[in-house]
């Protein structure tokens, strides 16, 4: 289960940034990333949290693993408070990235021990969960093998079998297809589908509409910060003016 | 702690398995280190005694107002005398080096030594001269002429030798050969390990930091359940490690390379062996340790806060030359460890190296340089762990 209610997140720009911005930041101290955004995921669903690039996906879904703390607000995962418990909510996460977020002289064996090591799980469940997920994802043959000298392929299941194998409750997936040819973004797609079948809480952030009609259960649009739309996919498409998801989305958030 | 440990162990593994990190930790103090002292001395001495052997060419002017003087010359195997050469044309032969030297005498010289009075002889040579092999020779051959000279007038005037050592100067040096020695290679070996221990923690502690940032593993492990405090101090042992392994691999190169040069004298070997031994080692391991925690703290705090691997390079190269500067101020003569230099970072540990060695240090100021190494090594640390904490320097865009 995760919680996030009422969120902001504001974040201070340097003179540099400023400059950067162009002259409507010119006197501004700071940028609210995420303005009072609210909304659930529940056990067993596939949440989509979806918006273009810069909207604050990917500052939600830090804060939700507890990289970034909120400036406003609180959230909850599996029932632990993120900036009182943040050891406890990172022991029942698994967060993947698009980037595979591997150490190229390690090997798959002991990049997965590495994070289960981290995660405190007994040697014997350890031992057991790895076999599982190895056989599972065809990683046996190539588990002693510098994961450098490994395919994409080979790496993405690599970074698959990292993400899951402390076997956490709530599942955090930060645009985890991004530059992923379709095989490999379908083994993804695969792999969230089995998550949220398994009963985890499963949150997910995309730019892709395909991708949130393909697999998610609820949704949530946000976009420069602001939460457009938070429900159920039926709901979205019952409310639905425009004939496509992209042609509704740019309706919902006001620049069609 | 024990993901402290489980943190230390994948780092250290993972900086063994990079072959530039290796390379900077053992290839270049085990092999470099010895390679280039070796290669150094032995050109030194090679081009030295080629030097030695080589016939200088000499012009001799006035052989006939010191036909004496001349003959000397002329039996010196390591001189070949040019004659018929134009006085006009001395300097420029000289400066163009067709000729190593050039001796003139006075026209009255025979007179002036038969009357028992001083005669001149000019010697020409060029000072760049690397090894001044030539004015040396020259000089020495008019010297002991001279010497003959004075001895047959002391005697045929029968006066008293002492006549012209008014003063008979007895040296009693109460120097050791190990303060002798730490003299001459005191400065030089601290300023080798400071430099290498810097190196040696440079590319681990880019790795650890910006490499983590870059390969989009700083998230994965910021998800785990290992507090951040956790990682900085996992992180900042093993970069630690690799600087003090560096620069104690560093002195092992250089006492290798020591124990293979072929003209190093039995008898300075054995202080050399004696100066570095376990005690010594201990005190250099101390000294180098909470040196190794500040580099170790300020290039992961940089190194963290660079966005990709090659700015954290170009942020932190640079800092050598830092690194360096005390480094060398301590190779001065003159500049020894007082209240004042003990509490210097850099120059501190190579003053006190240098003291440690001659076997001489004030135990007051030794304890100086050890509170303000530890002071600057734990302030550097909790700099480095705050900083880490800062989300704008983990997420910097």
């Amino acid at each position: 289960m995760i919680e996030v209610g009422n969120v902001t997140k504001e974040f201070s720009l340097s003179r540099q940034l400023r400059r950067e911005m162009g002259r409507a930041y010119k006197d501004a101290k700071s940028i609210k990333a995420v303005d009072g955004v609210s909304f659930e995921c529940a056990p067993g669903r596939i949440f989509g949290l979806l918006g273009p690039n810069g909207a604050g996906k990917t500052t939600i879904l830090r804060m939700i693993a507890t990289m970034l703390k909120p400036t406003g607000g609180f959230i909850k995962v599996a029932g632990y408070d993120t900036q009182k418990d943040g050891q406890r909510v990172r022991e029942n996460i698994g967060f993947m990235t698009g980037q595979t977020a591997l150490y190229d002289r390690l090997t798959p064996n002991e990049m997965v021990k590495y994070i289960a090591d981290l995660h405190g799980m007994e040697p014997a469940r350890f031992t057991e969960r790895r076999d599982e997920l190895f056989t599972l994802l065809n990683i046996h043959e190539f588990a002693d093998r510098r994961i450098g000298r490994l395919s994409s392929g080979m790496k993405q299941k690599t970074s698959i079998a990292r993400t899951i194998i402390h076997d956490a409750e709530v599942m955090v997936f930060d645009e985890p297809t991004e530059g992923l040819d379709v095989m490999t973004s379908r083994a993804i797609i695969d792999l969230i589908r089995s998550c949220s079948s398994d009963g985890k809480t499963v949150i997910f952030s995309t730019h892709r509409m395909g991708e949130v009609k393909l697999i998610c259960d609820d949704i949530a649009i946000i976009h420069k910060g602001i939460l457009y739309f938070n429900g159920t996919v039926e709901q979205f498409e019952a409310q639905m003016t425009k004939e496509s998801y992209e042609d509704e989305f740019i309706h919902l958030v006001g620049e069609g | 702690m024990r993901r402290i440990w489980i943190i230390f162990r994948k780092e250290a593994l993972d900086t063994l398995r990079d072959r530039r990190t290796l390379m900077i930790m053992v290839g270049m103090p085990l092999l470099l280190i010895p390679l280039l002292l070796l290669a150094v001395t032995r050109i030194q001495s090679a081009q030295f005694e080629k030097a030695e052997r080589q016939q200088q060419r000499i012009a001799f002017f006035g052989i006939e107002y010191a036909p004496e003087l001349y003959a000397r010359f002329e039996a010196d195997e390591r001189l070949l005398l040019i004659n018929g050469i134009e006085e006009d044309s001395l300097v420029n032969m000289i400066t163009s080096e067709e000729l190593a030297g050039a001796v003139l005498v006075a026209p009255d010289f025979l007179i002036r030594i038969a009357g028992d009075q001083q005669a001149q002889v000019q010697i020409i040579f060029q000072g760049s001269d690397a090894f001044g092999t030539a004015k040396d020779r020259l000089i020495d051959l008019i010297e002991a002429y001279d010497r003959e000279i004075v001895n047959e007038r002391v005697k045929r005037l029968k006066l008293d030798p002492n006549l012209f050592d008014a003063i008979k100067i007895e040296q009693t040096d109460l120097a050791t050969m190990q303060e002798k020695i730490a003299e001459a290679v005191g400065g030089f070996l601290p300023y080798m390990f400071i430099i290498f221990g810097f190196m040696g923690a440079m590319y681990p502690g880019i790795d650890l930091g910006a490499g983590e940032k870059e390969r989009g593993t700083l998230e994965t492990l910021l998800s785990t359940p290992a507090a951040r405090l956790e990682i900085v101090i996992g992180k900042l042992l093993v970069v630690m490690a690799a600087g003090v392994a560096t620069a104690l691999l560093a002195l092992l190169g250089i006492f290798l390379a020591m124990h293979s040069f072929p003209e190093m004298p039995a008898h300075i070997l054995d202080v050399i062996t004696d100066m570095l031994g376990l005690r010594m080692v201990f005190f250099l391991f101390t000294l180098i340790l909470p040196l190794t925690a500040f580099f170790a703290a300020v290039i992961l705090s940089l190194s963290i806060y660079a966005r990709s691997f090659k700015e954290a390079q170009s942020i932190i190269t640079p800092l050598n030359i830092a690194i360096i500067f005390p480094a060398m101020i301590g190779l001065l003569p003159g500049i020894e460890l007082n209240a004042t230099t003990a509490l210097v970072p850099i120059l501190n540990v190579a003053l006190a190296t240098k003291d440690l060695l001659a076997g001489s240090i004030n135990p007051f100021y030794l304890a100086e340089v050890y509170v303000s190494l530890l002071v600057l090594a734990g302030v550097s640390i909790w700099g480095c762990v705050i900083w880490f904490n800062r989300e704008a320097t983990l997420f910097r865009s």
